[in-house]
Order: C-alpha cells, then structure tokens, then sequence
C-alpha cells in the first residue's frame, strides 16, 4: 500500500496555510508511491488515515512558548495523544481529536506521524509569516524524513 | 471548586484558544446574585475580504468568499453569485437554480452532521467530547461519519471536491454532472435519509433544558420548497422583505466588546436570530413529506422557541437535505447548459441564501466594466451574537448556584446550540470566576 501525506490548513489563513504548502513542496518531489492530498479540516483525517500503511500528516501547531517556524514531529504510538488541541494543531477539532477518534473506530494506519509548525499568524486573510516560512524547508525534510525508505 | 451563592458579585471571564473558525471570548459578570453583563466575542468579521473584493472581476467573489469558511464554502458561492447575477440583471435558468440547491444539500448534510454527531450530541450524552462518546456509542459516530461522507460525495460529484468547490462560477456551473453520474449516488444517499432519520429519533430522545427564548426569527422563504438557495425574508412578527431590502431592515453596529459588527432589526428592539429554528418555524408548511413526519415523530410543533432543540431540528434537515437531494436527482434530465453568461454592468447586487448555521447576506456594487467597487458580507454568526448574548444571560442567571466547570460546560452547550463557527472548537471557554 502506498504512503500518504496529508496537508492540513487553510491557505487564507496566514500561516495556518502552511500544511498545504509543504505537502505541495514534498508533492513535487515526485517520491515514488506517495499519495499527497490537502484537507482544510483535521475531521477529514478520520476518513482517510485507514487503507494506508504510512500517514504523515502535517498542519500548523500553537503551542504555548513555541518558537514560530519551529517544527515538532510526534510518531503516533500506543499512547493517546495530548488533547490539548492548541499544543498540536489550530483546529477546533483538532488533529489530535481527529487521531484518537480515528483510534476509537479502529482506524489507525500502521504508522502515523505528525509533523507541527509553530504558527505565528493565523488571521484571516493574513500571508504566510516571516519565521513560517523560513521553517518550510525543514518542515519538508521532516515529512521525508518520516517517510518509509522506500519512498525517499 | 468555586461555589457561590447568589447575592455576591462574580465574573465569568473565558478566554480563547487556538482555533481555525473564529476567535472567541465570553464574559459574564455578576453584580448582587443578578447577571449585569453579558460579552460574547466569538466571530472574525470578513472585513478583510470586503477590503480584498473591491477591484477585483465580477466573477472572482464567489471563489474568494468561498474561503473564508472551511465548513460553509458553498454558502458562500451561493450569495456571492446570486448577488452578483443580480447586480448584473441575469436569471439563472431553473435546472441550474436545481443544481445549486443539490450541492447546498451537500454542504448542509456535511455541516449539520459534523456539528450533531461530533459537536453537539457529546453534550447530551454526557461526554466530554466525540472522543470519549465514540468508546461507547460507536455506532453512532460511524452512522454521523458514514453521512458526513454522503454529504461528501455529493460535494465531490457536484462541486468538483469535497471542501471548497471549484465547479462553481457566476452564472451556474463550469460542467453539470450527468444524470447518470447522479443516479449512481442513489444508494448511498438513501442510507443517508435512513440515517438521517435514525438521527431524528436519536436527538429526539435527549433531555433538553427547560428554556424558551422569544427572539424575532427571520428566514428565508420561497414560493414553494423549504428555503436552501433561494427566497425572500420572512419574519415571525408577520414581515416580509425583499433581499434587495435587507439593508433597510438591518443595521450593524459596532459593540465595543467584539470585533464583530452585531446585526439588529432597524425596528425591533431586542435581538433576531436566523439559522435552523427560525427557518424550521417560518417554513413548517415547505417541510418535504418525509421530514414533515419525521418532525411529527419527534414531537416538534409547527415552531420551536427552545434553542436546546435545535439539534432535533438539524437532524429534520438532514432529513430534508437527503430528501430533496434525492428528488433532484430522480428528476434531473441532461441537456441544458451549465452556465448562462452574466455580462458585466454597472449596479448594485443583493444576494441571500440559507448557509447550514443561518441567512448570508452579500452585497456587491459594481462598476460598468464589472470592477468590485464596494462588497458587504453579513453572515449568520454575526447576526446570532445579540441573541447568544441574551439566551446567555436568561441561562446563567437561573444557574448561579452551580459550580464553575458545571456552569462553563453549560454555557459551551447554550452556545454550541446556534452552531457558531466557533463551535469548529469543541471546548473554546475557559472559564474562570473571579469574586466581585
């Protein structure tokens, strides 16, 4: 089966965008048997984490005293992840909800890693940050990184 | 646990999380065992894309205000293009106006499911979130995932995506989905009316807080159907209005306390409010047949005034959005056009359609070459906020004696009931209670 990234984010919302560009950027890397898509909600996660062996998923993260730009990635294990829904993504229903309500129905992928950004801005209408976008490339490695060795 | 009695000052202040819809904030302050002071900051106003319209092709609104929300997009097409089509003196042909109100009905099944599976039903099954309530009642979010999914694929069929459609332009539609291709989605939104059903009875079998508000609701109607895409305003004092006159009707004022504009009735002295109840009760008679009984069933009169039960409204129109996807479809026959040419001119355009949680209102003014020269986006949350603040108000002062999670984990569900776009956010206040 193949490995899937998922960008999650809405691009008109300053730095919230930012998990649809590095899932664009790690798109035109062109690595074989990777599935890149974009949702604007985490909820869309729920439907679409099963049927993968490989999930990386990549969304802007708030968390309190985080250095905007910085990039987290967190290996999804046993364990139930912090629900703190501002220390993992800017969604209201967040990417952690997503992941453990995936939990619950039985719908985890094999492996599944989440790759944060800190974001800075998030207003509507607001680009993409300064320190945003200096951390795009290494937010890019991260998700390779993350990746089986097949693919990269 | 903080527990105070009536006859001393508190005040409730909750501030914001991160989130994506909106950016919210609730005060409630008490002076002598009386509520004084109610402030709810919960919706970011469209400004910028009122500021970011102007200049801008007469064609570009619908995509760009599509934006601003990642729940109701089509909602926002839809007023977008309805304003500027009649700004630009253009009727849309009647299949097309049917193609529309197919992808609304995906747009208010994926909205009304997320917000009553995920948002709201984890309230009154008493748990603190969809998480939680999935480890117990695992068929019933598979049924909510399972519809939501529905909603999806009529999304993705008509629209061109599941989110953010982008089959939509001015005049109709850039190609319309086959007959065929619309007749291969039957199975799988005939579950959707079984479980949209099955989530009536769901909703109707919840407790509800004994509590009415008297707010003037206004909604759209039309000659003939339950009002999605199209209508003119009604209200429950007996008024009626054109879209043309929304303006004369309403004002937008700005409060102090929030960057949103509250919007009032120019006549009215309290608040309105729009959204599943009030359409629900100015358009009981345009209910489909099935919804109509599903209604009966739960035990809905021909109004609701307790804003707790809006989650059993919802659930009638899914049954509704389901219902009438499915006539749509059984009566669609290929063959027309999917769009009509909407030539520029210069004028001024009023649209208004039903989004999931409420009437959005757009505005477009443009100039003889099609150039946006002034844009007014008024959507349902800013026109819900003075009646969350008042229902807010009549709840907390008959629940002073409960303690602080008890009361905050209230006032979250008294707020969730007008499904603001802040309820994305399943636990946005954090409340804390400082002495008077």
């Amino acid at each position: 089966m193949s490995a899937l990234v998922v960008g999650i984010g809405n691009r008109s919302r300053g730095d919230d965008g930012v998990g649809p560009l590095v899932a664009a950027r790690v798109a035109e890397l062109g690595l074989p048997g990777v599935e890149v898509v974009t949702y604007d909600e985490p909820l869309a996660l729920v439907e679409h984490l099963a049927g993968h062996d490989d999930v990386v998923v990549v969304d802007a993260a708030r968390s309190r005293g985080g250095r905007p730009g910085a990039v987290r990635v967190v290996r999804v294990g046993a364990a139930p992840l912090p629900r703190d829904a501002a220390a993992l993504g800017s969604h209201g229903l967040g990417v952690a909800d997503a992941v453990e309500l995936a939990r619950a129905l039985g719908r985890l992928p094999r492996r599944l890693t989440l790759v944060g950004v800190e974001a800075l801005v998030i207003e509507l209408g607001a680009p993409l940050s300064e320190p945003v976008r200096d951390g795009l490339d290494a937010a890019v490695d991260a998700v390779v990184a993350a990746l089986p060795a097949a693919a990269r | 646990m903080t527990h105070k009695g009536a006859g001393e000052g508190r005040e409730l202040t909750a501030e914001t999380l991160a989130r994506v819809e909106g950016e919210g904030a609730m005060r409630v302050v008490v002076t002598d065992g009386e509520v004084s002071e109610v402030q709810l900051r919960i919706y970011e106003p469209p400004r910028f894309f009122e500021a970011m319209l102007r200049g801008r092709g007469h064609t570009e609104p619908p995509d760009l205000t599509s934006r601003i929300c990642g729940i109701c997009p089509v909602a926002y097409e839809m007023s977008a293009c309805r304003a500027i089509e009649d700004a630009c003196g253009v009727s849309i042909p009647e299949d097309i106006g049917l193609m529309r109100r197919l992808l609304y009905c995906g747009e208010w099944i994926e909205s009304h499911t997320l917000h009553v599976y995920l948002l709201h039903a984890p309230d009154f099954l008493g748990y603190p979130g969809a998480v939680e309530m999935a480890a117990d009642h695992r068929d019933v979010v598979e049924r909510g995932l399972r519809l939501k999914k529905a909603g999806n694929a009529l999304m993705t069929l008509v629209g061109g995506r599941a989110v953010h459609p982008v089959n939509v332009r001015v005049g109709g539609f850039y190609r319309l989905p086959t007959g065929a291709e619309l007749r291969a989605l039957r199975p799988q939104l005939e579950r959707a009316l079984d479980d949209a059903l099955a989530t009536v009875s769901l909703a109707a079998g919840f407790d509800f807080p004994d509590f009415e508000q008297d707010h003037e609701y206004v909604s759209l109607r039309s000659e003939r159907d339950y009002p999605i895409e199209d209508g003119s305003f009604v209200t429950s004092s007996g008024r009626d209005f054109a879209v043309s006159a929304f303006g004369d009707w309403v004002a937008e004022e700005q409060v102090p306390h929030s960057h949103a504009l509250h919007a009032r009735l120019r006549d009215t002295p309290g608040p309105y409010a729009v959204g599943p109840l009030a359409r629900y009760s100015l358009n009981h008679d345009r209910l489909p047949p099935t919804a109509r009984e599903a209604a009966y069933a739960a035990g809905l009169g021909t109004t609701c005034r307790n804003p707790f039960r809006s989650i059993v409204v919802r659930a009638v129109e899914l049954v509704v959005a389901c219902e009438e996807a499915l006539r749509i479809i059984d009566g669609w026959s290929d063959g027309g056009a999917p769009s009509v040419p909407v030539p520029p001119r210069a004028g001024v355009g009023h649209g208004a359609t039903e989004a999931p949680r409420g009437t959005l209102y757009h505005r477009y003014e443009l100039a003889p070459d099609g150039t946006v020269l002034d844009a007014q986006i008024v959507p349902p949350t800013s026109q819900n906020q003075a009646g969350i603040e008042s229902d807010l108000r009549g709840f907390v002062q008959d629940r002073l004696h409960l303690d602080t999670e008890e009361l905050t984990r209230q006032c979250e569900q008294a707020i969730r009931n007008y499904d603001p776009c802040i309820s994305c956010a399943t636990h946005f206040l954090e409340l804390t209670v400082e002495e008077g």
